[in-house]
């Protein structure tokens, strides 16, 4: 740490202006963004390119250099095919949940940590296990847990008389999503639990105790100050939350493979499976085309709601 | 004092029961690793773990492969915090402190690039990879995680030199110092708690990483443990505790510095991922 504080004299600062101190030519900040800017320009750039070109070609995983151009095919075929749409379905059903699951358990475990008590640290730290444990580790776990043979989920299950027949859960097209929700979301809380927190804290407390003095009841106060405070937070979380759950591969690939009969099958595990397992580069790009765009949107729109509340508010 | 006994003893009661459903999976590792097969496959399951086997954790190192697999992953994972971080700090310098045509672009590419997902971009990368001789090698993984969790760490530096005041910078210019000096010399020890919440995203970024690890490398000697752990599910020759002692080595590195570095993870990926 070796700062020149003797030198931060009051005036200083408009005195260098004055005198047009060296700050670099008008390419410094291009010299130190170039390294970065070719970096992400490769490995994101020229791919999502050649991706979106992908996207209008028939195109074989086994001869991927011979593209034949077929314009908006491959997205009005995959429109119209009955197991996209289902796909589609299956995706919105899995954002929607892991959002209102992550965040609702998030909220609450929040809630619960807010108050000080002994070892509040410890519990705050060890909340974050699941959060900090590699996707990798937890698809392992997981589908241990839930074997259908010697899984101590069906074990439980079984002991208090709710077992699933066969208790091969994660084959069942009922409970496998379910499963993988239940999997998901335990990954998530404890993520927007501790920022939930940080947004707790900053609620003052004066008013919070204002308005008990004033005679309200606890959930009038939750509404009209706490969530007020954190309204902002949630929305924020609600947002990272989709385009996470929309990114989500090992997961779920990992533990179903996107079956039984397509029941896990999100847009990203069913792009994988067609480039990889029907070779089709072409309909695996306009899939993942999809998703892309369904992310863009609902961020675009989150930014536009926001703003018109602002301005509403104002 | 009686109504606010019971609000904290169900406080205290909900604590408890969220800590245990945070732990358990963790914690039922453990015990796997440490079961003998008749606890494992008898009638009532053993809860707790047996510590006479703990010899599950040095056999599954000794046996070779998991140890290949680790030295790989720390490999990929070194490389990428030392490169995402190198790239990282001069461009939220850049971001930060110049105003400069195109800056709008940059920051709206870099929240964009959060919503690819890596399994979208394989297939390209595959090809790109291949045209440049880099599949089946660490560095290639390096290079590629690398560019993946750059824009959130660039983000972050970005937030965290923001916070520091302009005069400490123009105090060394008057001292004559370049744009590169004032960046290594004043900011970056200033910064260093955020460049540590970097390296533990960073690391585990690539420690973690799975789809372009199971693409792009073929040689079972270059796996890294993502890849070479998730062999073993559904697979049947390796036993189940040989699989989770090594599942919970992998794990355990990240649990302990994600834990250490909480606060500034947590406040980071917030600000980064959203602000800009």
């Amino acid at each position: 740490m070796t700062v020149p504080k003797q030198q931060r004299t009051s005036g200083s600062r408009t005195e260098t202006r004055r005198r047009g101190s060296p700050r670099g030519s008008k390419w410094t900040p291009y010299l130190f963004l170039a390294p970065a800017a070719i970096f992400i320009l490769v490995f994101q750039v020229v791919p999502l390119v050649q991706e979106i070109f992908l996207s209008f070609t028939r195109t074989s995983l086994l001869n991927p250099t011979h593209s034949t151009w077929v314009g908006l095919d491959n997205f009005t075929r995959i429109f119209g095919d009955e197991d996209f749409r289902r796909t589609l379905l299956t995706t919105f059903i899995y954002v929607i949940v892991c959002v209102v699951g992550a965040v609702g358990s998030g909220l609450a475990v929040a809630l619960l940590l807010n108050k000080g008590f002994r070892g509040r640290g410890w519990a705050r730290a060890l909340v974050t296990i699941p959060w900090a444990a590699p996707g990798i580790a937890v698809a392992l776990i997981a589908t241990w847990m839930l074997n259908p043979d010697y899984g101590i989920v069906n074990r439980f299950l079984d002991a208090v008389g709710l077992g699933v027949p066969g208790g091969a859960i994660l084959d069942s097209p009922t409970y496998a999503l379910p499963a993988i929700l239940v999997t998901t979301i335990w990954q998530l809380f404890p993520f927007t639990s501790v920022v939930l927190l940080s947004a707790l804290q900053s609620v003052p407390p004066d008013l919070t105790e204002a308005a008990t003095v004033d005679g309200a009841g606890r959930w009038w106060t939750f509404r009209a100050v706490t969530w007020q405070v954190i309204k902002p937070t949630i929305g924020l979380l609600a947002i990272l939350m989709t385009i996470w759950s929309l990114r989500r591969f090992e997961l779920i690939w990992l533990m179903t493979k996107g079956g039984p009969v397509g029941a896990t099958e999100t847009l990203v595990i069913d792009l994988y499976s067609q480039a990889f397992d029907s070779k089709q580069l072409g309909s695996a790009a306009a899939i993942g085309m999809v998703g892309v765009i369904v992310s863009l949107i609902v961020v675009a729109g989150s930014r536009f709601v926001a703003r018109a509340a602002e301005r509403e508010a104002r | 004092m009686r109504p606010l006994r019971i609000g904290l003893t169900l406080r205290i009661l909900g604590v408890l029961v969220v800590l245990g459903v945070a732990v358990f999976p963790l914690y039922w590792m453990i015990v796997t690793a440490l079961s003998s097969n008749s606890d494992l496959f008898a009638a009532k399951a053993r809860l707790v773990p047996d510590f006479s086997h703990f010899g599950v954790f040095i056999d599954a190192l000794a046996e070779g492969k998991a140890l290949g697999w680790l030295r790989n992953s720390l490999v990929i994972a070194a490389g990428t915090t030392a490169l995402s971080i190198a790239l990282g700090i001069p461009l939220g310098y850049a971001l930060s402190r110049f105003s400069f045509w195109g800056k709008a672009v940059v920051t709206v590419l870099l929240l964009f690039t959060q919503m690819l997902p890596e399994a979208l971009m394989v297939v390209p990368l595959f090809s790109l990879f291949r045209r440049f001789g880099l599949l089946d090698s660490l560095g290639g993984l390096i290079l590629v995680n690398s560019a993946f969790v750059l824009p959130i760490v660039a983000l972050i530096l970005k937030g965290a030199i923001d916070g520091i005041p302009r005069a400490l910078e123009e105090s060394a210019r008057v001292d004559g110092a370049r744009p590169l000096t004032v960046l290594t010399r004043i900011n970056v020890p200033l910064i260093a708690p955020s460049i540590a919440a970097t390296a533990v995203i960073a690391f585990f970024h690539a420690w973690n990483e799975y789809v372009f690890a199971v693409t792009f490398i073929f040689t079972p000697g270059k796996q890294p443990a993502s890849v070479g752990i998730a062999n073993f599910i559904g697979e049947l020759g390796t036993p189940i505790q040989t699989v989770m002692a090594v599942a919970f080595m992998f794990t355990l590195p990240a649990v302990v510095f994600y834990l250490f570095a909480q606060r500034h993870v947590v406040a980071g990926m917030t600000a980064g991922a959203v602000k800009g």
